[in-house]
């Protein structure tokens, strides 16, 4: 069967500069009550589970959250328990909603099964195609998105950051360095610096 | 095993508050919400936010060819934020730093103290948190002005090796120590 190809944008709501925010609820399976929980424990007493995704340097932060059951308010709030455990996950990203996929689909494809085979009409990640579909299914778009450094992707606070380490001691040393001393060492520095400019 | 808090990731938290909208004021809030980005972000004034989001849910999404309908009953608000600290500050820091705008979002939702203002909005917020299962953060040991400062001092440093090409030895180190050096 044909199906429609999904928009491979995210809307602008979804947009901060050169970051994006992808939102969803999956329905889940009645495994997914003890799996996705099960899922959690273990990836937070092994975060190293997660170094594929922290390698792919391009995602933020994300979170998940198995929602059984909504704070209640009282009247005229009517649903507290839910009928259905439903996957929350939320994340945000350096790219284009499809870059993000495609890149999750083929490096963290393992990964995909673990936090999504218990999600109901998950297709699995490879084609890209019916993945696509699935996450634009199951995304609520958000009606504002907000970005404290909106401009710097992953890698570049990454870099920033073990460039400022580098920078702050080399410029504690050059207080202390002669004159005639301090343009090879500036020269060894910028060398070595240059890879997080 | 961790005894890990499920919403911490290095030193951010991630938080995530579901509140029911009141009837009749879905459309309403919505408009408030898609409006904040002309004026600019409220958020930017709670220093410690890396990233936020608000959504209206109107339901959960149903697997298309499944019957599984989970109805909400009406629409929900959620916020959800990554932010530097703990969340009890944080909850106190929204409500004081940005109470017109608090006020005027949660307002639209069931069970809203009103006022909508200072601790009573706080203890809303609170109530209505859903935990994490699990969080993952890519720079979770740096806050927000740590990475504000990492930036800038990147950029200045790009600046200034381009502009030290054309010093001379001894104004090089000089304008070095004065840009960089430490206070």
């Amino acid at each position: 069967m044909s199906l429609p190809a999904v928009s491979i944008d995210a809307p602008p709501s979804n947009v901060a500069g050169r970051t994006t925010s992808i939102t969803l609820f999956t329905t889940q399976k009645w495994w997914g009550r003890f799996f996705m929980p099960f899922m959690f424990t273990t990836s937070r007493a092994a975060p190293k589970a997660l170094e594929a995704m922290d390698k792919l340097s391009f995602i933020s932060f994300a979170s998940w959250s198995l929602i059984r059951e909504l704070p209640y308010n009282g009247p005229p709030q009517t649903v507290r328990r839910l009928r259905y455990p439903h996957l929350f996950f939320e994340v945000s990203f350096n790219g284009s909603w499809a870059q993000y996929i495609d890149s999750s689909v083929r490096v963290l494809t393992t990964g995909m099964y673990s936090f999504w085979s218990s999600s109901r009409t998950f297709p699995g990640p490879l084609p890209a195609s019916p993945f696509q579909r699935f996450f634009k299914t199951h995304e609520v778009d958000t009606s504002h998105y907000y970005c404290a450094y909106p401009e710097a992707t992953v890698t570049i606070v990454r870099s920033a950051l073990a460039l400022e380490e580098r920078l702050d001691m080399f410029a504690h040393r050059a207080q202390n360095l002669p004159e005639d001393a301090f343009d090879a060492a500036w020269d060894a520095f910028l060398e070595d610096a240059q890879r997080f400019l | 095993m961790s005894t890990r808090s499920p919403n911490i990731a290095g030193s951010t938290y991630s938080l995530m508050v579901w509140t029911p909208i009141i009837p009749g004021r879905e459309a309403q809030l919505r408009s408030l919400l898609e409006g904040l980005a002309a004026t600019g972000s409220p958020l930017a004034q709670v220093p410690r936010t890396h990233m936020a989001r608000w959504l209206v849910v109107p339901a959960m999404p149903v697997p298309p060819g499944t019957d599984v309908h989970d109805p909400l009953g009406g629409p929900f608000l959620l916020f959800t934020s990554n932010f530097d600290g703990d969340v009890d500050s944080y909850l106190h820091e929204l409500c004081e730093l940005i109470p017109d705008a608090a006020a005027a979002i949660w307002s639209h939702c069931v069970g809203c103290p009103q006022p909508a203002a200072g601790a009573a909005l706080k203890a809303y917020l609170h109530r209505n948190q859903v935990d994490s299962g699990f969080a993952f953060a890519a720079y979770g040991d740096a806050s927000v002005q740590r990475i504000r400062t990492a930036l800038d001092k990147r950029e200045r440093l790009a600046d200034f090796a381009v502009r030290a090409q054309d010093m001379d030895r001894a104004t090089r180190r000089k304008a070095f120590l004065k840009e960089f050096g430490p206070a």
